[in-house]
């Protein structure tokens, strides 16, 4: 209840604040610009609250309130417990507007010292608002019984075993139970990853709010370049944070969910990797600004574009519109929220471009440099294929709409597709980040361009034979290789060159080597990965891709779950890998994590499949008309056929009716008859199993296979018989197998290694440009 | 004209010429197994599972083996490679993605759909009273 008031507060103060600031804007006086900031700061500071409101709910167990009741349990561990903040859909959406509302805090000093407070903040207001008013319309605070009113409200005397009850209308009598127990959290998100991974990628989403604001800020004071000063630090914020966000969850796929890989261009991956690009592409873009004004309209367009395409993530990823068309599945949270975010999609569009729209004619026309070997033609290209692997994977992603639209039926495309779009694209990609940068050098330096392209050439063509070795005979992916380990050494050399002038400067050159070797790892570790389904019966070593595994068992852990230890054996080495299953309450489904030993050249990677569980030994015979078998310690004789309940006809007719086969079973020094048959019913024949206990307790199943009679010459007629032996140490069953999917990902260190690299390199440019951006009115640096 | 401006229609060109030929390509139609069949291409079938029929998991070749019923009420014995997949048993309908492979359907993946989440929390709900 207070939580809900809260919010609206919230709502209301960030709304006004909206409002103050734009008129500061229009009135140019600072006579309410004390009261903009105040209602700015209860906005934050109401919805601080409610989310510490709602973290007390978690934490204290209150489940009469539907949210606390759907995504926690008492059981779960206090990391855990207070993961389930953000583990459904009203919970995630607060995250993102309490880090949104904090980033402003911080923006809000930061764009005053720039003169840029009353047109960013404004705009940055409106932004929090709509995330709040989703808040509104998804209510996090509601009460239980409003959401299950006809299973939880009743009226009448509460009778006396009830405990947790409310009474909701004492005059009328009307009152309400509600659970003593949680739903408790999905078990695919029990892990420390959900406890890092989605507040990363939610402060990432938070930041892209920014240069979004600072771009219309630019439009509304009309000051079409030096935004760009003040927005770049956020920019490059925003693309570090959501960058390692994104990358946080494909380790958490690989590691943990056992997606076989850390990239499954999912709608959910592929959504929080649209604004990346694109925010990545503007930084590029407005890099070639910075020195010769050129592509004022282009910055603001990917500016503006990086929020709306947060918005129409959350709105694939967040409305239930993709349904039925992928492997998460999307809960449809109502009309109201696919509408709203519809309309915030429209509003912000109509607000950022319809602006542009109409300052368009007053911006200033640079004229590009006109060579196509040029620093600045370069980064407009590689910004281009950034932008254009954005379309690619926005287009693939929103697939079930398109095909709804023009087919009426809804379908997703396959991975094939991402790949093959993106493939031509990362090679330009690569291959520019590698020229732009020496382009670049050779401006600031007198070295030729040839002589520094001499070595990043070689030692790619280099990196590319040994590849080729390895059994490439893609062109494509050969090409891709050459572009990368160019780009690398490319970087290297550059890097190296920039850090012995101005340490300062390394970043770009730093961040483009992460890049770099990280495209590497993409190739080696999904175009050379090597997979095989093995079947490990207990305690017998089986080879596989050169490794000798040996399943010695399982055991239990955390209670109901289960690990299964496989020793691997490899040059010489011995290690356990124990991927896990278990049945899961929650999903009504096998949960199945794999495991993997991390070798410095590649990854062996464990995926189970299934647990077959030990089968006694089953012996078959075939045996002539009075002849003896040996089957465990009995000996079986097979001594006629028992037509007596054929009726004649009936198998014309197809008519039930059964045939019986005699055996005799010599068990110790008794003989007892034995009889299994077969009958026949509409369905077909059946054969059941019929049950032998011996003289020394021991059981066997005796089962007809089938009847060979032989027309002509009675006494040549067969059956075949099976018999399950008994379970002892005489005759050992099959032990259990473990099913599993073993596969190779070599040099997948090379992803982890550059993700850091590219991340450090975003670090070191932020240090740079928040300092470039202090030294306000000083001249352009030189790049 | 300037050479950049071409160098830049011919990359949007490719690139549109690119996208669209792999989104038509790539996009799996939704169909039944009659048609799945006679045209024997890659198709998503919609249907259910049948429970009363054979299904076993392989364990030497690591698949599962399942009868699954279309809309049309074919019934066709379907090879997915990899393990059972989860929420099977509870699936209200399944939806498998591959080809024929004479009388089998060889599935690469099946995705399974569950009874719509608050039809379930109903439940739920009581019982966690």
């Amino acid at each position: 209840m207070i939580g809900g008031i809260v919010i609206k507060i919230a709502f209301f103060s960030a709304l006004a604040a909206a409002y103050l600031y734009y008129r500061v804007h229009r009135t140019q006086s600072n006579r309410w610009l004390l009261v903009a900031r105040n209602g700015y700061h209860l906005a934050t500071l109401s919805l601080m609250t409610s989310a510490a409101i709602m973290l007390y709910l978690i934490l204290t167990h209150q489940f009469q309130y539907t949210y606390v009741w759907n995504y926690s349990s008492t059981d779960l561990p206090l990391p855990l417990l207070i993961s389930t903040f953000y583990a459904g859909q009203e919970g995630s959406f607060m995250l993102w507007a309490l880090y949104t509302a904090v980033i402003g805090v911080f923006l809000m000093q930061y764009s005053s010292r720039k003169d840029y407070e009353p047109e960013v903040m404004s705009v940055y207001s409106l932004i929090v608002s709509f995330l709040l008013l989703m808040l509104i319309v998804k209510n996090p605070f509601e009460y239980i019984w409003n959401s299950f009113p006809n299973d939880l409200i009743a009226s009448g005397p509460i009778p006396s075993g009830v405990t947790n009850s409310v009474v909701l209308d004492a005059a009328r009598g009307i009152w309400a139970r509600f659970p003593v127990e949680g739903k408790g959290l999905n078990p695919l998100l029990q892990n420390y990853w959900m406890v890092i991974h989605p507040q990363v990628l939610f402060s990432g989403f938070s930041a892209m709010a920014v240069p979004y604001a600072l771009a219309v800020a630019g439009l509304m004071k009309r000051d079409y370049h030096s935004w760009i000063r003040v927005a770049t630090p956020w920019s490059v914020f925003g693309a570090m944070v959501l960058g390692t966000g994104i990358i946080l969850g494909g380790y958490w796929a690989y590691e943990t969910l056992g997606w076989g890989g850390f990239w499954g261009w999912d709608p959910v991956e592929n959504s929080s990797l649209v604004p990346w690009l694109i925010c990545v592409a503007s930084i590029h873009t407005t890099l070639t600004q910075r020195k010769s004004g050129a592509f004022v309209k282009t910055n603001f367009v990917l500016s503006l574009l990086t929020f709306i395409a947060v918005l129409y993530s959350t709105f694939l990823t967040r409305s239930g519109i993709l349904g039925d068309t992928s492997v998460h599945s999307f809960v449809d949270p109502g009309m109201w929220v696919y509408w709203l975010l519809l309309g915030c999609i429209a509003l912000f569009s109509a607000i950022g471009f319809g602006l542009l729209f109409v300052r368009m004619r007053e911006m200033p026309k640079v004229p590009v440099e006109h060579s196509i070997v040029s620093r600045e033609f370069a980064l407009f290209l590689g910004a281009f294929a950034l932008s254009f692997v954005a379309l690619f994977v926005v287009i693939g992603t929103s697939s079930p709409i398109i095909t709804t639209i023009l087919k009426n039926k809804a379908s997703a495309v396959e991975i094939s597709y991402y790949i093959q779009t993106n493939l031509p694209l990362g090679i330009a990609i690569t291959f520019l980040s590698g020229l732009g940068q020496l382009l670049w050098w050779k401006h600031s330096k007198t070295t030729s361009l040839l002589k520094s392209l001499a070595i990043p050439t070689v030692l790619g063509l280099a990196t590319t034979f040994v590849v080729l070795l390895l059994g490439s005979e893609e062109f494509l992916i050969l090409l891709f290789t050459f572009c990368s380990a160019f780009s690398l050494f490319a970087n290297l050399q550059v890097g190296y060159g920039v850090y012995m002038g101005n340490p300062k400067f390394v970043g770009g050159s730093v961040a483009h080597v992460g890049i770099a070797i990280m495209c590497l790892g993409f190739v080696t570790s999904e175009r050379y990965d090597e997979k095989k389904t093995v079947a490990l019966e207990k305690n017998k070593p089986v080879e596989a891709l050169g490794y000798t595994m040996t399943y010695v068992g399982y055991h239990p852990y955390e209670g109901e779950k289960y690990a299964f230890s496989v020793e691997v054996e490899h040059a010489g080495k011995k290690r356990i890998v124990a991927p896990t299953m278990y049945y899961s309450e929650f999903t009504k489904g096998v949960m199945r994590h794999p495991d993997l030993i991390n070798y410095l050249t590649k990854d062996f990677y464990v995926a189970p499949l299934s647990l077959e569980e030990p089968t006694g030994t089953e012996q078959k015979f075939e045996i002539l008309k009075g002849d003896k078998v040996e089957a465990g310690s009995l000996q079986v004789t097979f001594m006629d056929f028992d037509f007596s309940n054929m009726q004649k006809g009936a198998m014309v007719e197809g008519k039930d009716f059964s045939i019986g086969v005699d055996l005799e079973v010599q068990d110790g020094k008794k003989k007892i008859p034995l009889r299994v048959l077969m009958k026949n019913t509409p369905q077909g024949p059946e054969y059941p199993p019929v049950p032998y206990v011996a003289a020394d307790k021991s059981s066997y199943e005796f089962t007809l296979v089938r009847l060979l009679p032989d027309r002509d010459d009675k006494s040549k007629s067969k059956v075949e018989i099976s018999v399950k032996l008994p379970d002892n140490a005489a005759f050992p069953k099959k032990a259990e197998t473990l099913v599993i999917e073993a596969s190779i990902k070599p040099y997948i260190n090379l992803v982890w290694v550059g993700t850091v690299t590219l991340v450090v390199g975003f670090f070191l440019t932020i240090i740079r440009r928040v300092e470039e951006a202090r030294l306000k009115g000083s001249p352009p640096s030189s790049e | 004209m300037n050479a950049k401006v071409i160098v830049a229609i011919v990359v949007v060109v490719i690139g549109v010429i690119l996208g669209v030929s792999n989104f038509i390509e790539s996009n799996v139609e939704y169909s039944d197994f009659a048609t799945a069949q006679r045209t024997n291409k890659k198709m998503q079938v919609k249907g259910e599972w049948v429970k009363d029929q054979e299904s076993q998991f392989d364990a030497e070749k690591g698949q599962f083996i399942f009868y699954m019923k279309d809309d049309s009420n074919t019934v066709v014995r379907v090879v997915l490679d990899g393990a059972k997949p989860n929420n099977f048993e509870l699936a209200t309908s399944v939806v498998a993605k591959g080809k024929f492979e004479g009388d089998v359907f060889h599935a690469e993946m099946v995705l399974t759909k569950c009874p719509s989440k608050y039809e379930g929390d109903s439940e739920a709900v009581k019982q966690s009273l």
